[in-house]
Order: structure tokens, then C-alpha cells, then sequence
């Protein structure tokens, strides 16, 4: 019997009726997670320990994985990068510690793209990973082993981090749940920063109601994180079931009005518009609505801008002095240089000289400031709609998981894609769901939701219902017979 | 010849339990790398969290510094790699100042002056790094130590001048409690530019900075040597050109640092981990409230109010607490240049003859109003109240109490020393028919007195008594 | 198309260097980059609108009472720093 690829309830359930013994469980997710290791590289490191915790919480005993840019003190994490390949934290981030008390077991720091700064788990410095549903593709980042490893039946759940759609991109392709809430819900404290005013940390689960357990832990005010929110004293597992007769949805026009040579990009929104009736079909309401393409195409830009800036400042701290590589040079300038050369490589780089570009005093008005300025009204424009919606929703991604193609990492020349409305929530702090809705050539399919700042318990709340209507809940690729 | 501009940009470290940004410890560890925090070393994933004292301090230097005080509390990151610098950015503030547009009136040598105050910042101390021949040594205990800058205006026009600046924003701080600012301890350093002009110039001459410059007597010497390369630059019709140079204090000269074109670009942009902050206009008024009367107000008050004379307002002023205690001298009654002759002549004498400070001492200014009642009401003599004090002090003791300990009050009650008259007169029963038989013994007698009383009765009241009983006779 | 040197002086800032392919990449990208910052600057009235720099906000946000301890000492320092002195990170020497 396994048991790790069911839900938490189930896995609680089997806990406490003494069907399996935690540390059953621990062996179950190494051998997993080694067992698939090879093939899909979920991991950078696999614990071979854990501590057992007196705790009341749902996720005693329960295993899980965290991406490898989260503090964790004397558990190496190297954010996937050269440049902190033996960097063992000496602090615990405020999300591992709330997790480490409720006695949820770790088993590993999982993969991602190198910094967090990529869409394709295929740049981190221990290897690719692969989509659990066909090797030859990519599962999508940053959040990639995260992803995976809830998608093969490692863990039931992994924590993640999403900046413009890390967590919600790779959930899509793997066909499990991710959702990030409201910014300041999870403290930041000890996640390696990507882009400040944008990442959030958020989780990988196999249904709605997984996710919002695990939510219920980690979330709370916290001291040491001043963008923290005050706690909202709700647990959100708790509502999931709330009637949703008469909420209000709406999805944009213009992402939906794709070319007709794309077969698979209409057989994705002949889905969508499936769902949409499921939805109207169970009490929602779902309007169309229309927003001027100039927002919508000047979302990448605006996202490629703010993150690039933000994260050459953040990333400054890795020169080698005091923790990551010491090469050995006559003079610390030559030290620093040398270690951050060799230690991040070509796309981190490309990124940073653009980020710092963009800060130029002869330029950060034009271009950063600009940029900081249609955030401003894009999120404004949505909010507004928030004020009549609940909520909108629309198909997560634009494709299924694409093949590997080394050409994913660059810039890409098209001004709009259904997933730059991913961006939207980062920009605007919105809780962000997204879950399968459908299979198409045999790949999972997701769909997005996303609800105003602050609202992630009627965000869970509407998901789960929606969920339940679409039939796609614990869909599972994963090789069961380890 | 030249006119000189000077423009002083002043870092002190605020006197805090905790760092700006971390809870590590705000103190002057001799153990290396002990007051520390994740934070401080700029590890991966750390977020500051602004230290309410640290506002609050700048936000009292603002307000004393008369500057206007933003409506929001925001802090931006200033970019650029430096081994001390272990974020490889500075939290700091550079578009929303806590306090902008002020000004401190200054006295100088013969005259006062306004000096505009561009603004006063709050933002974080580096890591400190030991230079050895072949390698470096960091220290972190300083990084993240909260640091106010104060950036005065290009409005100074010559050493002098800059000195009395300083001299008076550290008194400030000092008054204000809110740095200890020692330059021996690297607590109080500056950033100088110079530039100079012709008298009938309109515009600013090409500005050079020097920083670090660690005491105010380097900074002295500094901008004299500055005035004196650019001076030697004009007068061949050469070009000073804009550039950072260093101060080498030894050789007493300035050497290049960095041209203009080598300038750096900081980069700066909003700290995106600091939500900003409303400064409520209630912790502003509380806040307010705290600052005392400073250097000058003080100075203005004595020398108008106490008609004192500037040479002793300054003295009284140099230190607070020194002047709190005149004014609570003033304020228990005794006369202002009583008051200051006592305090700033004797009391002050002995204190820095001592390395003592004021608040030292145990002597309240009531203890010293009491003594100098008595010594006007001829209670005690001059001698004797300084005899008194000089003890009190040593001792650190209620004078009054001494009196009484030491039985050295002067005895003024006419019955008593009538008594002890009367005592003295029956023990030489001779003296009192000497006298009567016109014998010139009367001064013997009241030696006689002085020697049986140890010299503590009053000598007028004594003579008239004596001269009484010996009639009675 | 920015020249290579130009980026290359941008990188020196920043402490690194890329190989001359990588510069031919990054310089391409930097097209399309301003490229598609032009839409940005096609939007009408930006310069009327407040820059965004917080996703929204954020009330009732409160200093920190200062009450120091430390968080981490020396072993800590030692897990990563590679060289210590005197307790101290002992680094090459630090040049203008």
C-alpha cells in the first residue's frame, strides 16, 4: 500500500488509525524520491533524517518537500546556483520553522530554475527536470522539483515560490494544484529573494483542500518580515464547502481570441469555455469582459522589467566574502569577480546586466519608474473589477508543457500569452490558484483563478468548488508500483 | 583672493539597544564578530526591520535641526559593491529624508550664523574592515549599526566656521541624547567639500570632496589644505577639476581618489521589504516634547535674561547636564551670576581638575542654595563654604550635613554665646579685673573664645556680648 | 544594436564577465528588451501615475521595539566563511 500519493486527509486518517507509522511514510518518499531521482531530478538534496514533533496539526507526520531557495539552518541550499552550491544557512526561514513545528516531515530541497529567475526548470546547476507526464518535456519553473515531486507521488505537498508565475506555471504542466495567496499571508523571512515587491511563497498540492491545509500552517503575521499581513484568523480548510451561489466571475476577451492555426491552443480554450458553463453551471455567474491589449501586452515587459531591477539588487550579496565560493586571487575585488563569473551563469547574468540597466540613473525613469507605473494600472484596472467580481478565471497556460528547447531561456518576441496573465496576481499581491481542468495530447491542462488581495479563503473557497464540478482532482501520473 | 564654500556631510551612530535593521546588540564589543545577526551578515533570504528607537532619534535631530518631516517614513537601497558592505546594497534614504530643509544657528568666534541644513538621513553603518599588508580582516559588529547623516548646505566659509558647525550638531546630539558621537570611537565622522570662488562669482566653483575625514581637527586641516591646492590651481589659471580625494592626516595633504567620469552610479531605488510608514503627527508632538533647549537658546538666555557674559554662557553650556544644573541652580533661587560663579568658577574647577563630570557629584543645587544662605545670612565664612565644598565634593557629601558633622557652622544665637562668654570670663576671673583695671586684654579674651569655640562664633556678635558682660562685671 | 563594450562595461559593474557569444545574445535581447519597453512608453498619461513599488497598501505596519539580542556568533560565521583570523574573515587585500 502507498500512501503518499493520496491526500492529506487520507494520509492523516491512516496516521491515526495507525495503518502506517510516520517513519513508514519518511522511507516511503526517500525511496520515492531516490527511485525517481535519475529520470526527473526532483531533488538537490534528500534528507535522510527527520525529528518527530508533538503536534496537533493535520500535517504531523506528513512528508513534504521545499523548493531549494528556503533558509533551512544546517540543510544546505543553493537556490540551484553555482554560487551557492555549498551555502549551509545558519537561520531557519519563518515557513520551515512553522511547518518544522506542526511535525510535517522534510524530505528534501527540491530543484529549480538557477535564483528563481526562469520559466523552464532545465537551469539549475544539479541538471534539468523532466515532466513526470513525458520525459521529453519540460515541467516548467522556477518551482520545478516542487512541482514534480507532488506530481510523481513523492510528497503530498511542496512549498514553492512565485515571482511571475513559478508556482502556478509548472503546476499547470504537471497537472497538480498550485496556488500562492495574498502577498504578506507567508512570511518571506528566509526565502532567497528573486524580485522583493513581487515573490510570494505558496504551495504544491494534489486538490484545493490540500492546499489550503497547508496554508492554515504556514500563513500568519510575522515580525521579521515587515510586508507581513496581521493574521485574518481563518482557517481557510474550513469554508471550502461555503455556498457559491451567485458569486461573480469574469474572464478577458482578448487573451481568448487566438490564431486558428494553433490547434492545440483552441482545443485549450474549447476547454475553457467547458468550464466556464460547468461553473455557470453549479451558481457562478461569468461575465466577459474586455481589457485594452495595450495593458495586456505591456504586462511581460512591465514584469521583465521590475524583476530584472529588483533582482541584480538582491543578488548583490553573493560575492564570495563571507559565505559561497573562494577562489583564490591576490585581491578581494579579483575574488568577487571570479566568483560570481564562475558562479552564475549565462541567463542570470544576461538578467542581472538588464536589471541594472534598467536602474541607471540616465534610464530608471523611463524605464523603471514606467514600468512601476503600469503596474500601477494594470493592478488598478482589475481591482476595479474586484469590486463587482469575485474573482476571474481563465485557462493557466497557453500550451501543454512544451518540449525541451533551449530557446525557452530567451526573451521571447511575442507581445501577449494567455500566461502573462499569471503576472497580474504578482503584481497586485492577488491570491492565484491554478488546477487541472482537462487533458489534451495526453498532457494535464489547468486552469487560473484568481481573486482579490486579502480574499484567499473565498479564492479557496470558489476553487474547490469549481474543482469538484471539473472531475479533475488528484489527477496523477505517477509511476505507482515503486 | 578666494572666497571658500564648504559643505559638511556629518554621520553619527545613534545611541540604540539594538542595530538599525537587526535585534543583534548596537555596542562597542572588543570580541570580534559578537554582536551579530543573520541580518548583518547579509545572508540569503533576510529582511530588515526598521528599530523604532533608531526613527525616533533622527526624527528628534530632524525636528531639533528645524526640518521639515515627511509624511510617510520610506528607505531606499543604494548599490554598489564594497567588501563592508555585506548586502551589497545600503538601506538608506535618499528621495524622502526624515528631515529636510532645516537649519542650526551656530556661534562663531564674534558673530552667529544659520547654517542651512539640506537634510538629515537615517540609514545603516558598514562592517568594519582591518587593512593589513597582504590581506583584510572584517568585522561585522558595526554593520547595520543605525547612522544619521546630516548634509548641510555649501553655506560654510572657512574652517573656523566648519568646526563651530560641528562642534555645535555634536552638542545637539549630545543634548538630545541620542549619540554619544566620540570621534576617538569612530562614533562622529564627516564627508568635506570645498570649493572656492571669486568674491564677485555668481555661481559655486567646482566642488571637491574628501571623505571620511575622522576627527574635527583633520577636518580643520583638511579643508585648509584643500583651499590651499585649489587656491595655488587658480592663481596658475588652471581648473580644479570635480573629483573625490582622500585627507592623508600625516602628510597634511590630499591625494585623488576618483574623477568625475569614475563616479559611481548608486543605483538608487525603493527598499521594497519597507512598507512605508506613516509618522503619525502625534509621535511627532511626543517626540518634540523630548528636546531640550539647545546650545544657543541656552546661550541667548543667559546672556540676555542672566546678564551674563557670553565667555560664561559658553562654559555653562558646553555640556547639558552642566547647564541643566545652573538652571535648576537659578530655579531653587540663587541669584544667575552667584549661581555661575559658584558652578562655572569653583565647582567646574574642581571637576576637571578630577575628570569628573557633573553628574558625578551628589551636591544638589538645593544643597548649595541652603549653603549660600548661610554664608549670606554670615552663618559661615567664605573660607569656611569653601572648605566645606571642597570636602563635599571629595567626599561626595551634603555639605549641610558636613557643617553639622564638622561643627563648623558659626554660632549666632545671642544666648549661646553669651553662655559660652560667661564660661570663659568665670575660668579667668583675672582677665575680668585686668579689664577692670583698664588692662588692654580684651582682644586676649576673645581669643580665649575663638579657642574654646574652634573659631565658630560669630566675632562681631562675640565682641559686642564680651563687651556686654564684662560692664555686668 | 548596443555595442558589445558598452554591455561589457555594465557587466564590470556588476563583478562578472560573460563569454563574447553570451554578449551577442544579451545584445539581442536588449532589442527586443527596448522594444517592448516602447509599448510601456506608448500608454497614455504614465506621467500622471503614482509608480507602484508595493503590491498594495500595506496598513498597520509597525517598527520594531528595540530590544537587542544577538542572533548568530562566530560558529555560525565559520560554517561558511572560508578563512577566519582572529575571528575576524580574513579576505585578500581590499584595493580601491
Amino acid at each position: 500500500m502507498q500512501y503518499l500519493n493520496l491526500t492529506i486527509d487520507d494520509i492523516r486518517k491512516a496516521l491515526d488509525n495507525k495503518e502506517v507509522t510516520s517513519d513508514e511514510l519518511f522511507n516511503e518518499a526517500i525511496k520515492k524520491a531516490n527511485y525517481y531521482q535519475k529520470d526527473y531530478n526532483s531533488f538537490v538534496t534528500i534528507l535522510d533524517n527527520y525529528e518527530k514533533v508533538e503536534s496537533n496539526s493535520i500535517l504531523n507526520g506528513v512528508c513534504y518537500a521545499l523548493k531549494d531557495n528556503i533558509s533551512t539552518k544546517k540543510i544546505l541550499t543553493t537556490a540551484s546556483s553555482n554560487i551557492l552550491k555549498d551555502y549551509v544557512p545558519v537561520y531557519d526561514a519563518t515557513v520551515y520553522k512553522k511547518l518544522k513545528e506542526s511535525g510535517a516531515v522534510l524530505v528534501g530541497k527540491t530543484v529549480m530554475d538557477e535564483l528563481a529567475m526562469g520559466g523552464s526548470g532545465t537551469t539549475g546547476h544539479t541538471g534539468i527536470v523532466r515532466n513526470p507526464w513525458d520525459i521529453t518535456r519540460q515541467i516548467g519553473g522556477s518551482s520545478a522539483g516542487s512541482a514534480a515531486a507532488v506530481a510523481l507521488g513523492i510528497v503530498p505537498f511542496a512549498i514553492g515560490s512565485d515571482t511571475g508565475d513559478s508556482i502556478r506555471k509548472p503546476a499547470s504542466y504537471s497537472g497538480v494544484v498550485g496556488f500562492k495567496p495574498t502577498y504578506g499571508r507567508i512570511s518571506r523571512y528566509g526565502l532567497f529573494p528573486f524580485a522583493s515587491s513581487l515573490d510570494h511563497l505558496g504551495c504544491f498540492t494534489r486538490c484545493v483542500k490540500d492546499a489550503a491545509y497547508v496554508i492554515d500552517v504556514i500563513k500568519g503575521h510575522d515580525d521579521k518580515d515587515m510586508t507581513s499581513l496581521n493574521d485574518d484568523n481563518k482557517e481557510y480548510s474550513k469554508s471550502l464547502d461555503n455556498d457559491i451561489k451567485g458569486r461573480k466571475l469574469f474572464y478577458i476577451k482578448e487573451a481568448l481570441e487566438c490564431d486558428d492555426n494553433n490547434s492545440e491552443l483552441k482545443e485549450i480554450i474549447n476547454n475553457f469555455k467547458q468550464t466556464i458553463e460547468k461553473c455557470r453551471s453549479i451558481g457562478f455567474e461569468v461575465d466577459e469582459i474586455s481589457i485594452d491589449n495595450k495593458l495586456l501586452e505591456a504586462l511581460y515587459p512591465t514584469y521583465m522589467v521590475i524583476s530584472c531591477a529588483e533582482a541584480t539588487s538582491n543578488n548583490a550579496n553573493l560575492t564570495g566574502i563571507s559565505f559561497g565560493p573562494r577562489p583564490l586571487e591576490k585581491n578581494v575585488n579579483d575574488l568577487i569577480f571570479k566568483a560570481r563569473t564562475t558562479g552564475f551563469s549565462e541567463l542570470i547574468k544576461r538578467r542581472f546586466i538588464l536589471g541594472s540597466y534598467i536602474l541607471q540613473k540616465e534610464n530608471q525613469e523611463k524605464l523603471f519608474l514606467n514600468a512601476c507605473r503600469v503596474r500601477r494600472l494594470i493592478v488598478d484596472t482589475i481591482n476595479k473589477l474586484f469590486d463587482k467580481y469575485d474573482g476571474y478565471i481563465m485557462p493557466s497556460m497557453s500550451s501543454i508543457a512544451v518540449k525541451f528547447d533551449e530557446k525557452e531561456n530567451q526573451v521571447s518576441n511575442k507581445n501577449f500569452a494567455i500566461e502573462h496573465l499569471l503576472l497580474i496576481a504578482n503584481f497586485g499581491g492577488m491570491p492565484s490558484i491554478s488546477f487541472p481542468c482537462g487533458i489534451v495530447n495526453n498532457m494535464p491542462i489547468s486552469i487560473n483563478m484568481t481573486s482579490g488581495a486579502k480574499n484567499d479563503e473565498l479564492l479557496l473557497n470558489m476553487a474547490y468548488k469549481v474543482e469538484e464540478v471539473l472531475g479533475y482532482k488528484g489527477i496523477n501520473r505517477g509511476d505507482d508500483n515503486v | 583672493m578666494y572666497k571658500a564654500v564648504i559643505g559638511l556631510e556629518v554621520h553619527v551612530e545613534l545611541k540604540t539597544a539594538s542595530k538599525n535593521f537587526s535585534t543583534a546588540v548596537n555596542g562597542n564589543s572588543q570580541t570580534h564578530n559578537s554582536n551579530i545577526s543573520e541580518i548583518d551578515l547579509g545572508y540569503p533570504g533576510i529582511l530588515p526591520t526598521v528599530n523604532k528607537e533608531a526613527v525616533k532619534k533622527s526624527l528628534k535631530v530632524a525636528l531639533a535641526l528645524n526640518c521639515k518631516i515627511p509624511e510617510y517614513l520610506i528607505f531606499d537601497r543604494k548599490n554598489y559593491f564594497y567588501p563592508d558592505l555585506p548586502k551589497g546594497y545600503q538601506i538608506t534614504q535618499l528621495h524622502h529624508p526624515i528631515g529636510t530643509d532645516g537649519y542650526l544657528m551656530i556661534n562663531t568666534k564674534d558673530t552667529v550664523k544659520k547654517v542651512l541644513i539640506h537634510d538629515t538621513h537615517l540609514e545603516e553603518d558598514t562592517a568594519n574592515i582591518e587593512h593589513l599588508s597582504n590581506y583584510s580582516l572584517i568585522d561585522y559588529n558595526r554593520a547595520g549599526i543605525p547612522l544619521l547623516e546630516t548634509v548641510t548646505e555649501p553655506c560654510l566659509n572657512s574652517s573656523d566656521e566648519a568646526i563651530a558647525f560641528l562642534e555645535a550638531l555634536r552638542s545637539l546630539f549630545l543634548y538630545c541624547s541620542v549619540a554619544d558621537a566620540r570621534s576617538d570611537l569612530g562614533q562622529i565622522r564627516c564627508d568635506v567639500n570645498v570649493s572656492l570662488m571669486r568674491e564677485n562669482d555668481k555661481e559655486l566653483g567646482t566642488r571637491v570632496e574628501m571623505k571620511g575625514v575622522n576627527s574635527f581637527a583633520a577636518v580643520k586641516s583638511a579643508i585648509e589644505c584643500e583651499i590651499r591646492r585649489q587656491t595655488e590651481i587658480l592663481d596658475r589659471g588652471g581648473e580644479v577639476l570635480q573629483e573625490t580625494r582622500r585627507y592623508d592626516e600625516v602628510a597634511d595633504e590630499t591625494y585623488l581618489m576618483r574623477s568625475k567620469v569614475d563616479a559611481i552610479d548608486y543605483k538608487y531605488y525603493i527598499e521594497p521589504n519597507i512598507p512605508p510608514i506613516k509618522i503619525e503627527k502625534e509621535f511627532i508632538e511626543a517626540v518634540k516634547k523630548e528636546i531640550p533647549l539647545l546650545q544657543y537658546e541656552r546661550i541667548n538666555n543667559y546672556t540676555n535674561n542672566y546678564n551674563l557674559t557670553k565667555v560664561e554662557a559658553l562654559t555653562l553650556v558646553k555640556e547639558k547636564e552642566l547647564s541643566d544644573y545652573f538652571d535648576e541652580m537659578v530655579k531653587v533661587g540663587i541669584e544667575p551670576k552667584i549661581a555661575c560663579n559658584w558652578l562655572a568658577g569653583f565647582i567646574l574647577g574642581y571637576l576637571n581638575k578630577n575628570y569628573l563630570s557633573i553628574i558625578d557629584i551628589k551636591i544638589t543645587p538645593k544643597m548649595l542654595k541652603d549653603l549660600i544662605e548661610l554664608l549670606d545670612g554670615g552663618k559661615i565664612s567664605i573660607k569656611q563654604m569653601k572648605e566645606v565644598l571642597t570636602k563635599a565634593l571629595k567626599e561626595n557629601k551634603d555639605p549641610n550635613i558636613l557643617i553639622k558633622e564638622l561643627n563648623i557652622s558659626q554660632i549666632t544665637d545671642d544666648e549661646e554665646i553669651k553662655n559660652i562668654v560667661n564660661e570663659v570670663l568665670d575660668e579667668n576671673l583675672n582677665l575680668v579685673s585686668d579689664y577692670k583695671a583698664g588692662k588692654r586684654v580684651f582682644d586676649f579674651i576673645i581669643g580665649q573664645i575663638m579657642k574654646k569655640t574652634k573659631g565658630r562664633v560669630n566675632p562681631a556678635m562675640t565682641s559686642k556680648i564680651l563687651k556686654e558682660e564684662l560692664e555686668k562685671r | 544594436m548596443i555595442k558589445k563594450e558598452k554591455l561589457q562595461e555594465y557587466a564590470k559593474k556588476l563583478m562578472f564577465d560573460m563569454k563574447d557569444e553570451e554578449y551577442e545574445t544579451l545584445a539581442k535581447e536588449f532589442e527586443i528588451i527596448t522594444k517592448k519597453m516602447d509599448i510601456i512608453g506608448e500608454i497614455d498619461n504614465l506621467d500622471q501615475i503614482q509608480p507602484m513599488t508595493f503590491p498594495f497598501p500595506l496598513e498597520n505596519v509597525s517598527l520594531r521595539e528595540d530590544v537587542a539580542s544577538n542572533t548568530i556568533n562566530i560558529e555560525d560565521i565559520k560554517v561558511n566563511a572560508k578563512e577566519l583570523e582572529n575571528d575576524q574573515v580574513k579576505i585578500p587585500k581590499v584595493v580601491e
